[in-house]
């Protein structure tokens, strides 16, 4: 990744999730995951999904929401050092194909582990909750939100 | 190699699947329909395009229409001939005790020239002998070959004018307290601040990232109700509270106000609650007290019980600058630490040479100069309080006094009125002018300046012309 130079790209984390075969990965990763759950002998299958879309979700809502700024000097001069890495991504255009992919991404995990855990009531919730932490800050609305000047700095 | 797989595991994994299919025939109800809405949901995000805006074709005939009818916008649009920018007031030669503005000469009672050093030879010549001598930069930040002999001769003479150990002087008078504090206080520390501090002290506190509390102004009971709330918070987790800095930061003579602090009440609590005093003494500095060492004379408050006192060299001395006084301690920290220090270039020795003289006219002519200033300063008082119609706002011994209209008749727009009438009469005075994000923006107001050269008929000339404005003005 050229960082710093004249014709190197200006910010590296906007365009890195579109490379060849990153979202393939991203999908391999989960799956890992969950076969590592699996084999822990006293989880069951449909703990062992929950437990998959719980890690994911908090996870991807750490990556991507929480933390600022980007692991390269870059050289757009600090301009993306108050926003998180889901308002970096593709410098900041909405309904691109890696944010679609992103937003659909717990949502799939949603259905898979509903359907695992055979629409029990508790793992429902629990699903349904970290889904939406996972999803609800990726709409466009909350391009550049922070709620209660959290995380704001 | 694990156990072969058999015919009975085969069918095992087929009815866990199976049972899977059948508990889909149960889902409950609400279920089914999330999972239908977000099934659509994900089916519209993935078609979903965003709509391009289709370019129209225009003929040939329409694009020569358009172009023949483009009339070019004016280099200089019309703009109204009162605009501010068109009418600016020419200042000519010094700005001293008067000051001619357009070719008119008035008295000034608008800039911070408390002891008249402005204009004063002593110190102009001074100054040129220190231009003959050292040039006119200084070439350079403290640290990379900026400091001159003259530097440290003034911050000696300015430790010793307060009878601290060390000084450190900084070039920009806004950047002395905006510096000082982000390089003591850091992002967990607490700074208990006063309400109606100035701007530049807004700015250091905001640079610093520590939490603030505000108390309200000059109100010392406010203040120890939070320092109350913060002791009970602190008792709850003694550990952390060991490593939580908590500073007090106050102004001598405030500003946007004109009254003092009430520093002996401060101090008491410093050792009570276990925090430190940092005091901007911009305005009182050679103004306040019999020898103009500032407020800590007026109490009698024993100097060394405040941490540091910083002001800057831009109102009383007459020089550009600002400093900071303390013990060494505490001031050597700043040589690597404050930012206004290390990063810009220190002061012209001329205007180091210009502040080292202005200090010994202080320190030889004290008992005089500041007595007639506070002297003058209550007679002002007293006058303007019998025209009786202005609210008069400020301590009787302070120079800086805000004048402003009763109540509801305060307003920019008469305040703006009585100063363009107080200078068709050729007394220059000013409005307080605020930026908008002041933290508590005070009311509008005039600020006069009293000079300490002002005759007793030039003070009683003032206050017939406000006397005039005022009765013009509630007309």
């Amino acid at each position: 990744m050229n960082v710093g130079i004249a014709q190197g790209e200006r910010n590296p984390n906007s365009s890195w999730l579109n490379s060849r075969g990153v979202w393939l990965t991203y999908i391999i990763l989960v799956f890992v995951l969950h076969f590592i759950l699996l084999s822990i002998p006293y989880i069951t299958t449909s703990v062992a999904w929950t437990l998959t879309t719980t890690i994911h979700n908090i996870c991807n809502y750490y990556i991507f929401h929480v933390v600022k700024g980007a692991p390269w000097e870059t050289s757009d001069q600090g301009l993306a050092r108050r926003f998180t890495f889901w308002e970096q991504i593709d410098n900041g255009i909405q309904w691109t194909g890696t944010r679609k992919f992103l937003q659909i991404v717990p949502v799939v995990l949603f259905f898979i582990a509903s359907f695992y855990t055979q629409y029990d009531k508790t793992h429902f919730i629990i699903n349904l909750a970290t889904m939406l932490l996972a999803v609800v800050p990726k709409f466009p609305i909350f391009y550049g939100v922070r709620l209660f000047d959290i995380n704001r700095y | 190699m694990g156990s072969p797989v058999n015919r009975d595991d085969i069918a095992r994994l087929a009815t866990d699947f199976y049972s899977l299919l059948e508990s889909f025939k149960q889902t409950p109800f609400y279920h089914l329909i999330f999972e239908i809405f977000l099934i659509l949901t994900v089916l519209w995000l993935v078609c979903f395009r965003k709509p391009r805006p289709i370019a129209k074709k225009l003929t040939e005939k329409e694009k020569q229409e358009l172009i023949d009818e483009w009339q070019p916008e004016p280099l200089v649009p019309p703009v109204d001939t009162n605009h501010p920018a068109l009418n600016v007031r020419v200042l000519d030669g010094i700005v001293g005790k008067t000051i001619e503005i357009d070719g008119r000469k008035s008295l000034n009672f608008a800039t911070f020239n408390f002891l008249n050093f402005v204009g004063n030879q002593r110190i102009a010549d001074k100054a040129i002998q220190a231009v003959q001598k050292y040039g006119v930069g200084s070439c350079g930040p403290r640290g990379f070959y900026g400091t001159i002999d003259i530097h440290l001769e003034l911050e000696e003479r300015l430790a010793r004018f307060f009878n601290f150990e060390e000084g450190i002087i900084y070039s920009y008078g806004f950047s002395t307290i905006a510096s000082i504090i982000p390089a003591y206080s850091k992002r967990n520390d607490i700074l208990f601040v006063d309400e109606g501090i100035h701007y530049a002290i807004q700015k250091g506190v905001e640079a610093s990232r520590s939490t603030v509390k505000w108390f309200r102004h000059n109100d010392i009971n406010d203040l120890e109700r939070l320092l109350a709330e913060q002791d009970k918070h602190d008792k709850k987790n003694p550990k952390k509270a060991s490593t939580i800095r908590r500073f007090l930061i106050i102004e001598g003579l405030y500003m946007n106000y004109g009254d003092i602090c009430p520093l002996p009440r401060m101090v008491e609590l410093k050792y009570k609650y276990k925090y430190r005093i940092f005091m901007d003494e911009s305005v009182s500095f050679g103004t306040i007290g019999q020898t103009g060492r500032g407020v800590t004379e007026y109490h009698n408050v024993d100097r060394q019980k405040i941490d540091l006192i910083s002001s800057t060299l831009e109102y009383s001395v007459g020089s550009i600058g600002g400093f900071a006084v303390g013990s060494s301690f505490v001031i050597d920290h700043q040589r690597l630490s404050a930012q206004g220090y290390c990063f810009s270039a220190s002061l012209p020795p001329l205007l180091a040479a210009a502040a080292i003289e202005a200090l010994n006219i202080m320190d030889e002519e004290n008992s005089l100069l500041f007595e007639t200033l506070m002297d003058k300063s209550k007679r002002l008082h007293k006058k303007l309080l019998d025209i009786k119609g202005y609210r008069v706002l400020g301590e009787d011994i302070s120079p800086l006094k805000h004048l402003s209209l009763a109540n509801s008749l305060n307003t920019i727009g008469r305040l703006e009125y009585i100063v363009e009438f107080a200078q068709t009469r050729d007394i220059t005075i000013t409005i307080a002018r605020y930026l908008n994000d002041e933290h508590h923006l005070p009311e509008p107001s005039i600020r006069l300046i009293l000079n300490v050269e002002m005759t007793d008929e030039e003070l009683e000339f003032l206050c017939t012309v406000l006397q005039e404005a005022l009765v013009k003005v509630t007309a």
